[in-house]
């Protein structure tokens, strides 16, 4: 009889802790549903309804994604996302690591090499990409002209160069966020044991043998996770060519994000479109993010 | 003091060798190397500060004519930034504040309290990480519309208290905290707020330092929503001016570039005080995700 009023009191006491629990989490619950995971619903739930300003017209069903994408722009769009994200990985994916495995062997200067590689990232986004822009300007002032001109080299344009544009933007983000980057690198090959590489001295490893066979190795893991947040978040470049180029020239630079932005806020307000835009890019992100998961599976079976 | 040593895979008996001892000398130059593209653009920014436009248009020299501090002084006025320097401290200070309390809480309950059911929730801001973020900014502005908050600055700071990566980060770091002193707390009668307030916070302060400074610091340099949010009001922060700036061409370049030395101001100074925290704690905190 007791053990039962007992244990009836825990019950009773186990709920109150478990309901005053949850009424701690509630605000940023509350945050998350109104910042974060209603938007995301909000906007499939757009891209199929005719919209007029806030309001949703009419279902509409697919109409919006076909409107869309039988515009010559998206096509350019996607074409030219993709293209970000090939020269992202080309020239950004590699660097953060090369950084992290030079400074990692440094020993004096060590916290200035780290300092000063991790200062671009602190800086606001914008700011970044405006300071460039005078470095590319093509006139005779623009910086690197002023910089090739003491080498003898005219001046040249730059922004205006289509086969040129997208580069250069990815090399302005890489140089914003590499140095960050490489920092988690080193963090990942602090924990190596040194014993390891002295170790593998003894048995007469060479260096770049120790490089190769030790420290790449240690950071593996930890590259694949980076690779496909990088990925991500450079499907989404949007402010970068919006400030930088306009798109332009010609829609070179035009990203799949900026088109939903114009759809937006450029003037006709089309959020249907915009949304029908952004639940593409959310999808493309998907099936990578799918794929990615997979084959790190696989590769996760076999060791 | 302390013996410098070697971390990385070069060791100590390695540089006895010339050609290694080569490519270590290649190594301190490369690294020399990164440091000054790395700072280059920002010395050459502030430098160009000085120029008025007829120089900043014709100049080819990286130097300026004279160091005066006028043209800073003119813009600064001609604009009226000391009123987007208010607003921006106004919208960063309500940010932080928004960012510890809400992540904080919701950390300690995915982190300590784990009430039944809470892996559901653990799991979504998990996700919420991969959600590409600028993707619903079209339906938030919407939803802000609808509920009467255009023109204010709540909807900035409360948009902070919903982000997913300061959720993990409190999440893990009170994970890591031993568990005896919670339970003595909570069987000396504290309830769950006051074990949170008077036992756990205590505890935390390197990671409320670390989550404060990414949301001062992001706060600062946000310009999309802040733009949606406050474009023609006078509560403008000063990124939103250069945001428009850059994309209404209203200045000249001389001035632009005056005003991108005015926005990273800030940012260089908060790097410099806590320089320490952002290149060593906060990096091996957050790579654990």
């Amino acid at each position: 009889m007791s053990a039962g009023k007992e244990s009836r009191i825990r019950t009773h006491a186990r709920l109150r802790e478990n309901v005053t629990s949850w009424l701690i989490m509630v605000p940023g619950l509350l945050l998350m549903l109104f910042f974060v995971w209603e938007p995301l619903f909000e906007s499939v739930r757009m891209s199929l309804y005719k919209t007029r300003n806030v309001e949703l017209v009419r279902f509409i069903g697919l109409d919006n994604f076909v409107s869309v994408v039988s515009k010559d722009d998206f096509m350019q769009a996607l074409v030219n996302t993709f293209s970000y994200t090939f020269w992202s990985l080309l020239l950004g994916f590699g660097l953060p690591v090369l950084l992290a495995i030079l400074i990692n062997e440094t020993t004096r200067g060590k916290g200035l090499f780290r300092t000063a590689v991790y200062l671009p990232n602190m800086l606001p986004g914008l700011a970044v990409i405006i300071l460039w822009s005078a470095f590319f300007s093509g006139g005779k002032s623009g910086v690197l002209n002023i910089l090739i001109g003491r080498l003898g080299i005219p001046p040249q344009s730059y922004l205006t160069r289509s086969e040129w544009v997208i580069p250069i933007i990815i090399l302005i983000a890489t140089w914003k966020g590499a140095g960050a980057t490489a920092l988690i690198y080193m963090a990942g090959m602090a924990g190596i044991s040194p014993e390891l590489y002295e170790a593998a001295a003894i048995d007469g490893a060479t260096v770049r043998q120790r490089v190769f066979h030790i420290l790449l190795p240690a950071v593996r893991k930890l590259a694949g996770t980076l690779l496909i947040l990088q990925i991500i978040s450079v499907f989404q470049i949007m402010y970068e060519p919006m400030v930088l180029t306009k798109g332009g020239p010609d829609n070179a630079s035009l990203s799949l994000m900026q088109l939903m932005w114009q759809y937006a806020f450029g003037g006709s307000m089309n959020y249907g479109k915009a949304s029908a835009v952004a639940v593409i890019v959310t999808l493309i992100l998907l099936v990578m993010t799918a794929i990615y998961s997979f084959f790190n599976r696989r590769e996760s079976d076999w060791e | 003091m302390k013996k410098i040593q070697h971390t990385g895979v070069i060791r100590e008996y390695d540089l006895h060798a010339p050609a290694v001892k080569a490519g270590y000398g290649f190594v301190i130059f490369l690294c020399c190397l990164a440091v000054i593209v790395a700072v280059f653009p920002l010395i050459w920014v502030t430098l160009a500060g000085f120029k008025d436009l007829k120089e900043f248009l014709s100049s080819t020299s990286i130097f300026p004519k004279s160091f005066s501090l006028e043209p800073f002084a003119v813009t600064w006025n001609q604009l009226g930034i000391t009123k987007n320097y208010l607003n921006s401290l106004i919208s960063v200070a309500g940010s932080v504040i928004c960012a510890l309390i809400f992540n904080g809480l919701l950390g300690y309950g995915l982190g300590i309290l784990k009430p039944k059911g809470y892996g559901v929730v653990k799991k979504l801001v998990t996700l919420s990480l991969l959600m590409p973020a600028t993707i619903s900014i079209v339906p938030l502005f919407m939803n802000i519309q609808k509920l009467g908050l255009g023109s204010s600055f709540l909807p900035l700071w409360l948009s902070f208290g919903a982000n997913a990566m300061y959720v993990i980060l409190f999440m893990q770091f009170f994970e890591s905290l031993p568990r005896s002193i919670i339970e003595a707390s909570r069987i000396d009668g504290c309830s769950q707020l006051q074990t949170f307030f008077r036992i756990v916070l205590p505890l935390s302060k390197p990671i409320c330092v670390v989550v404060a400074i990414f949301a001062i610091n992001a706060a600062w340099s946000d310009f999309l929503l802040p733009y949606l949010v406050l474009r023609g009001t006078p509560k403008e922060t000063v990124m939103v001016r250069l945001f428009k700036f850059s994309t209404e061409q209203t200045v000249n370049e001389d001035t632009m570039m005056r005003s991108v030395v005015f926005s990273m101001i800030p940012p260089i100074i908060l790097f410099f005080i806590f320089q320490k925290q952002l290149t060593e704690n906060s990096v091996s905190v957050g790579i654990k995700g």
